[in-house]
């Protein structure tokens, strides 16, 4: 037996474990699994992991993330074992300068783990793509996002009103995990993008404000469903703080861009140049300081720094005639997406 | 049957950490001054240096900013700070 080194707390039975859980904060609202040793050892084997493994550090907090304390959240958030590649690969990233951990958790702008998976595993585990992508309904996205986000809370102290300081929080704090749907989708595999290839599995990282679904029933042309998805954005939450911009198209739109023979990088370039907008329109809707000036009402600044900072996905339901976009938290500066490489033991 | 589960969170391990001794007066030393980026926080941090210098008699200032409000300033602007202040002001917010 794996020898774990956390604190032991015994109670008479499961009811009085899931409210002891409850009582010393280490939920997040929603019952949890008691984090018993078969349950850890089970989640530290699939990932073949030893309990004292470092899986990351995260710097500003001085704070080490082990694999005994990973496994033991992932148990709590109710993740089958086979998950457990996926979350170390989170937790992994989230150490990444670029993502750039202590800003996104604790500002009061407050944002949650966007979490895609890509590459075979998605399948393999269960992972939805489809209808209700971002909706209940799907352990594996329930699960390991959930993962996530207690592991954040309880290791990495991430705690509401303490070292969260979000204004007004985000559903997406109890999981935001999907997979792209690579097998209808018009482009290769998001992770493709990043350097991997189709046949490994990887998950991206993303610092993510809210999901804004839009509607397009009127158009059977890209230009004319990225006509409102570029209205939609062009006055939005990252409007002149310049994050990374995820946009996901689901099914019906996803089919025009494929019978048009749009590639993920017309998509990119044409959102990229119809998403400008003037910096005095900016300051007239008070997010961008100074008085307006001629210079201003003539200079035309681009919603992200280039076309690559719009992470276009196919996911979502092949029904209706809706795509969303979820703006970055902040800027690029201070926070960006990462994608690593999820490795099975 | 009793159940026995782990506790899911860091125990906190204690360590010693030295800080330097704050100086007695700041007459004469130099003022670093750690610009987080945050609207404003550059115009703050200079009118807390001129009060330093005028009303106590601090000797100078430099002004740096960081790449974000999130992330801790670069070993360059660290080594910055070390070569030319005596003193630090920062943790400026929204």
């Amino acid at each position: 037996m794996i020898e774990l080194k956390s604190r032991r707390h015994t109670v008479d039975d499961l009811g009085s474990a899931i409210e002891l859980c409850y009582a010393n904060g280490w939920t997040d609202g929603l019952p949890v699994i008691p984090p018993t040793a078969e349950r850890i050892a089970a989640m530290l084997e699939a990932g073949g992991l030893k309990p004292d493994e470092q899986l990351s550090f995260i710097e500003n907090r001085q704070v080490s993330v082990t694999a005994e304390k990973v496994a033991i959240n992932a148990v709590m958030a109710g993740c089958k074992p086979e998950y457990m590649p996926v979350i170390i690969a989170t937790v992994r990233a989230l150490a990444d300068p670029l993502y750039g951990y202590h800003g996104p958790a604790t500002s009061t702008g407050g944002s949650a783990v966007f979490m895609l998976v890509n590459g075979p595993i998605a399948k393999q585990i269960g992972m939805n793509s489809g209808d209700n992508v971002f909706g209940q309904g799907w352990r594996a996205n329930a699960t390991i996002g959930r993962a996530i986000r207690l592991m954040m809370q309880n290791v990495i102290g991430t705690t509401p009103g303490v070292l969260d300081r979000s204004s007004l929080g985000h559903p997406g704090k109890y999981t935001f995990c999907i997979a792209e749907n690579e097998e209808d989708s018009p482009w290769p595999a998001f992770h493709t993008t990043r350097g991997f290839k189709a046949e490994q599995s990887a998950v991206t990282i993303f610092a993510a404000l809210g999901v804004h679904q839009y509607s397009n029933g009127l158009s059977a042309t890209p230009e004319g469903v990225l006509t409102t998805t570029c209205a939609q954005m062009r006055m939005s939450a990252g409007t002149n703080r310049q994050p990374q911009y995820v946009t996901v198209f689901a099914g019906e739109h996803q089919l025009i861009m494929q019978k048009a023979g749009w590639s993920r990088e017309d998509v990119q370039n044409y959102v990229f140049e119809n998403t400008r907008m003037a910096q005095a329109e900016m300051q007239r809707a008070n997010i961008r300081p100074g008085p307006v000036t001629a210079e201003t009402e003539n200079t035309m600044q681009t919603l992200v720094h280039t076309p690559q900072d719009l992470l276009v996905i196919a996911a979502g339901g092949k029904a209706g005639v809706q795509s969303c976009y979820i703006p970055g938290w902040g800027g690029k500066n201070g926070s960006q997406s990462v994608t690593y490489e999820i490795k099975k033991p | 049957m009793s159940i026995q589960i782990y506790d899911p969170t860091t125990e906190v391990k204690s360590r010693t950490i030295n800080f330097v001794p704050r100086p007695k007066s700041l007459k004469g030393l130099r003022i670093g001054l750690v610009d987080n980026t945050k609207h404003n926080s550059d115009q703050l941090l200079m009118r807390i240096a001129a009060i330093l210098e005028k009303e106590h008699g601090a000797k100078s200032h430099v002004i740096r900013r960081k790449k974000s409000a999130g992330s801790a300033p670069g070993p360059e602007m660290v080594a910055e700070y070390k070569a030319n202040c005596d003193i630090i002001v920062a943790g400026v917010g929204d």
